[in-house]
């Protein structure tokens, strides 16, 4: 115990863990992951479930592995008989009351039930002749239904509402084989974290009405990428089913996000599947706005570009990544450059039990980025400025009411009827945070990056990539060194 | 799981000298989640049962959540969730008392009072009966429980008098 | 006393002396008995002198699990950093008990003495007495001693409330009275922490029967020795205990014996035995929470902790159960289950669901369903439940399942057999 270590052994294997370590953690660092349910590493131990009993040497009885502090010398056991007969107990007695329901169950395929059954489970039940319990499906509010009779009584969800939202809404309800998750009827689950209680769910007893039969786990892709809600900079998982985006969860980051996101980051991705995108780069001829190719529309932004002198704006969204914010500064290197952003604003919503997280009331996810790079919030003034500027360009800020009497080029990915960028001489398609990949910076300094989840429509591509192909192009590339 | 509301206008119920007893009670604890079951004991005393109202008028003196409450309530058989009868009747059945005749005398209670069925109350809303567990008086079977009365020894010939007492 | 009956000869008198008696109820009647007098010599000594005299006379808890008293008052920080509490157990729920009501109904400034004595030891300033739901008239009885003590200055400064439950049987084990004190759900907490590191309000606390703090005062007043010297059989089993003998018996009442007592002597010269006509078949001696005695295994039972155990039981809280040849072993059995799966407070998995399918397969047999595997279904599920649990509900649900097949078995036999007719059960 030299480093301030102690050492320990599990299933085996040599493990060396900081004092106060759960047994449970502890086991994960010898590649050993002890079953378990109402076990959260962000929440309170309850230890009720039973699942992970692990035999420990000169222990009288059974342990919780998620209870028990590791100490030095303990010998832990988890596939002995009688922790693997307590385990296969726990399964068969959660088993007579859980409706045989995986054939309709958005939990199927990601079921940590179904997982310890198939592992360790007994192929058959011995509750044979009996009725299962009955309770009718619940609405607790916003987005989340509860169903009791898959309801294991894990207790995970109501440990997250007092412990960690700090807004005790859930409770359990009754005694014995009759107990239930319980919400006051006037009541709703409506804390702008609750949401999730439903990833934090086991079973699919907590379920996300917008997720209801929309796809089965097995059928979704998975990408890592960062929630664009916010600055917090979440980590987020987009799930994809025939690269259409069909759900957000939280990825663990014990410095950012712990193991949650927030509601409105939750529901923050049906714009990553609008059907009105721009499909094919915009070049105006003869007054009017032409599909062309990427070689025509890059011609003549270099055009642009080597024609005009002077004043360059760019006006940009704070949610276009870093690597894009910054190719448009050296694309307008030539220029006396003014570079600014808008950002819509909201409601801060702390996650009260986490420092440091709350749904930010900056609602993009590089404003930072952006600032580092030299942008200002001053937007107004440069729409000023724009008014006389040789180029303006406009990356992904559909919303823009720019007029110039220089060149506009728009890079986005959408432009509605009566956008104010429709006045642009080029008009180019780019690819959503979901189709590309990109750094943020969110509003603490942290470099984050996002991954492609899906194809982007049309002859969309990465900003990122019409910028350095122009860049290229015009001889602006930084030299190698 | 269904809930009954009351559907008369709410009558707060910690007013005046009741909340001046609720008062004398908050200083024996050193935070006032401790004076729950208290509070409830005080609540179902004034109104006769724990409503979703009166849930929700103790978590707000209280300074907790009606869910939270609610999870307390739900999980102590003595508070009442629903209206009882004017007699509100514990018959133990459990062993001890079992092999000494309980069962006999919860019939023999539930028919004297026309309340048919442990748990239901009877038409003129006099009697609720229900078999609970243990009373702690097994030397003195059986005992039954009227209101706020624990009486020992009770046997089916005795039901009657008990009966006529409290209708 | 096998109140109400006269003490027998053969019961040791301590706790029971004024049981019957109302004016020892009163605190001048019990001043006038000796009351108080141990108070006051025990609030003139150090803590610990007064920890050491309760651990020299071998005194064990007594509401089931029979832990020597003065060792956990040890357990106690002895440097006073933060509040102390003292909480008395008086949930007796435990079905064949009945003796804290009647202590608290005769005697109750035997029990406000004793806790005052133990607030003292542990340095608690405050001690909460609680009292189950259903024990009105203790509460009421209680609520005057209480009212009168106070008025009359006993305590010092140590501070005694009484808190009522609700009804809810597992709130009488210790981790689960806590949190029905803090104004939770009774659930219990997983161990360690222990009470006496973080306990009610998350302080050092101590909690201990009505039955135990009662005999708290005898021993201080009379000594250690003397307490220690009330001893028939094994050393570690001193003192006298209060043994509740219920059911088929003649005699049903509270007895108070010196521990080590022959169980064939309190069945039958104290209680007379079975009613007239009849033959003790079965006995549980500590409450349902322990396993099911033969006849013949109790009239070789001595009654003490160690003595019970070498039967195949536990003392536990000293409930005597009396079954005679009446009785319906696989029908009571039954009823036991329910009893659990009634009271089951639903955070383990194998206690929720357990005792509820336990008691759906028994109530089956006796339908005339069962089957023989129903049997081994029952003892196995039974090792599931044992030993793997937060508390002991889940195994106190499958002692009497597990003794009762053992020993009873052609009764469940006889039901799988289609040769009694079946008791459809609500």
């Amino acid at each position: 115990m030299a480093d301030g270590l102690i050492n320990l052994t599990i299933d085996g294997a040599p493990v060396s863990v900081p004092p106060g370590t759960l047994v449970i953690e502890a086991a994960k660092q010898a590649g050993v992951l002890v079953p378990h349910y109402c076990y959260h590493p962000g929440l309170p131990v309850a230890g009720v479930c039973r699942m992970c009993l692990v035999e420990i040497e000169k222990a009288p009885k059974l342990a919780i592995a998620c209870a028990t502090t590791v100490t030095e010398g303990m010998v832990v056991k988890t596939q002995t008989a009688p922790a693997k007969d307590a385990r296969q107990g726990v399964l068969e007695f959660l088993l007579i009351n859980h409706p045989l329901d995986c054939p309709i169950c958005d939990q199927a395929g990601e079921c940590e039930l179904q997982d310890f059954v198939f592992q360790e489970g007994q192929a058959r039940t011995r509750y044979a002749e009996f009725a299962k319990r009955f309770n009718p499906v619940e609405d607790f509010g916003p987005d989340v239904l509860y169903v009791p009779n898959r309801c294991i009584l894990c207790t995970r969800c109501v440990r997250f509402m007092d412990d960690v939202a700090k807004e005790p809404v859930l409770n359990v309800s009754e005694r014995g084989d009759r107990a239930f998750i319980g919400i006051h009827p006037e009541a709703r689950l409506d804390h702008p974290w609750a949401g999730n209680v439903v990833d934090l769910c086991p079973v699919g007893s907590l379920l996300s009405k917008d997720f209801l039969h929309k796809a089965r786990a097995w059928e979704l892709d998975k990408t890592a990428s960062i929630c664009t809600g916010c600055s917090q900079g979440c980590n987020i998982t987009l799930d994809t089913r025939d690269e259409v985006v069909v759900r957000v969860r939280p990825r663990p980051n014990l410095e950012v996000n712990r193991y949650f996101i927030c509601d409105h980051g939750r529901m923050h991705y049906k714009w990553m599947n609008r059907g009105d995108r721009i499909e094919a780069p915009l070049v105006r001829r003869d007054g009017e706005l032409k599909a062309t190719d990427w070689d025509e529309a890059l011609a003549r932004v270099q055009g642009i570009l080597r024609g005009a002198s002077g004043k360059a704006v760019a006006l940009v969204s704070a949610g276009a990544s870093s690597e894009a914010l910054a190719l448009v500064k050296r694309l307008l290197s030539g220029f006396s450059w003014t570079g600014a952003f808008q950002i819509v604003m909201g409601e801060e919503a702390p996650l009260a039990g986490v420092p440091n997280l709350a749904l930010r009331a900056e609602r993009a996810p590089n404003a930072k980025g952006a600032e580092n790079l030299g942008y200002t919030r001053e937007y107004t003034q440069a729409l000023e400025t724009a008014k006389s500027a040789a180029v303006v360009l406009v990356l992904d800020d559909s919303e823009c009411a720019v007029q110039t009497n220089g060149a506009l080029i728009y890079l986005g990915t959408v432009l509605g009827e009566d956008a104010a960028c429709r006045s642009a001489e080029v008009i180019l398609p780019i690819a959503n945070v979901a189709e590309e990949e990109g750094t943020f910076t969110n509003r603490d300094g942290r470099d984050q990056r996002y991954y492609q989840a899906k194809p982007a429509p049309g002859m969309a591509q990465p900003a990122a990539w019409v910028l350095s192909e122009l860049i290229n192009a015009m001889g602006l590339a930084v030299a190698a060194r | 799981m269904s809930t009954v509301h009351d559907t008369t206008e709410y009558q707060p119920v910690f007013v005046g000298k009741v909340m001046e007893e609720l008062q004398t009670v908050l200083p024996r604890y050193p935070n006032k989640q401790a004076a729950l079951l208290p509070a409830l004991w005080i609540a179902q005393r004034e109104h006769g049962w724990i409503s979703d109202h009166i849930m929700a008028e103790v978590a707000e003196v209280l300074g907790l959540t009606p869910a939270y409450v609610k999870g307390v309530v739900t999980f102590y058989t003595m508070y009442h969730q629903h209206p009882v009868g004017k007699n509100f009747v514990q018959v133990c059945t459990t062993s001890p008392c079992n092999i000494c005749g309980a069962e006999d005398v919860l019939k023999a209670l539930l028919s004297q009072t026309g309340a048919g069925d442990a748990g239901a109350t009877s038409a003129d809303g006099k009697w609720t009966i229900v078999e609970v567990e243990c009373l702690g008086a097994c030397g003195f079977p059986t005992p039954v429980i009227v209101n706020d009365d624990f009486i020992d020894g009770v046997t089916p010939e005795k039901v009657a008098d008990i009966v006529k007492k409290y209708r | 006393m096998g109140y109400p009956h006269k003490p027998h000869p053969k019961e040791t008198v301590v706790l029971s002396q004024y049981f019957g008696d109302a004016d020892a109820r009163t605190y001048k009647g019990w001043v006038k008995r000796g009351g108080y007098e141990a108070l006051s010599q025990a609030l003139k000594m150090e803590p610990n002198a007064v920890t050491d005299i309760v651990k020299e006379s071998g005194l064990r808890g007594r509401g089931g699990a029979g832990f020597p008293t003065g060792l956990k008052w040890t357990f106690m920080p002895k440097e006073k950093k933060k509040a102390h509490y003292l909480c008395v157990n008086a949930d007796e729920s435990e079905p064949g008990t009945f003796k804290d009501r009647e202590i608290m109904r005769w005697t109750p400034h035997a029990l406000l003495e004793g806790t005052a004595i133990a607030a003292h030891a542990i340095r608690a300033e405050v001690a909460y007495i609680y009292i189950r739901g259903e024990f009105t008239e203790p509460w009421t009885i209680m609520s005057r001693a209480l009212e009168d003590a106070n008025a009359a200055g006993v305590f010092g400064g140590i501070k005694v409330y009484l808190h009522r439950g609700a009804g809810a049987y597992i709130c009488g084990e210790e981790t689960a009275l806590m949190n029905s004190i803090e104004g939770k759900r009774g659930n219990p907490r997983i161990k360690p922490p222990f009470p006496a590191a973080a306990g009610l309000f998350g302080l050092p606390t101590t909690i201990n029967n009505v039955e135990t703090l009662a005999a708290v005062p005898h021993i201080i007043k009379r000594g250690a020795a003397w307490y220690k010297g009330l001893c028939l059989s094994n050393p570690k089993s001193t003192g006298t205990k209060l043994f509740s003998v219920c059911g088929h018996v003649q005699r049903p009442g509270n007895y108070e014996l010196t521990l080590g007592f022959p169980l064939k002597n309190l069945l039958y010269d104290m209680c007379g035995g079975a009613p007239q006509g009849r033959t003790i078949k079965a006995c549980i001696p500590g409450g349902s929470s322990v396993p099911i005695l033969t006849r013949e295994e109790s009239e070789a039972t001595l009654l003490d902790y160690e003595g019970v155990v070498a039967a195949g039981s536990m003392l536990g809280s000293g409930g005597v159960i009396v079954f005679d040849d009446s009785a319906d072993m696989v029908y009571q059995i039954m009823r036991l289950a329910r009893f659990y799966a009634h009271e089951s407070c639903a955070q383990c998995t194998q206690c929720r669901e357990g005792t509820a399918w336990t008691t759906k397969i028994m109530e089956r047999i006796l339908a005339g369903q069962g089957k023989t595997k129903d049997l081994d279904l029952l003892l196995d599920l039974s090792e599931n439940m044992t030993g793997k649990t937060i508390c002991v509900l889940s195994d106190s649900c499958a002692a009497p399942i597990v003794s009762g097949i053992k020993k009873f078995r052609g009764e469940f036999e006889a039901y799988l057999a289609g040769k009694k007719q079946p008791v459809m059960v609500g």
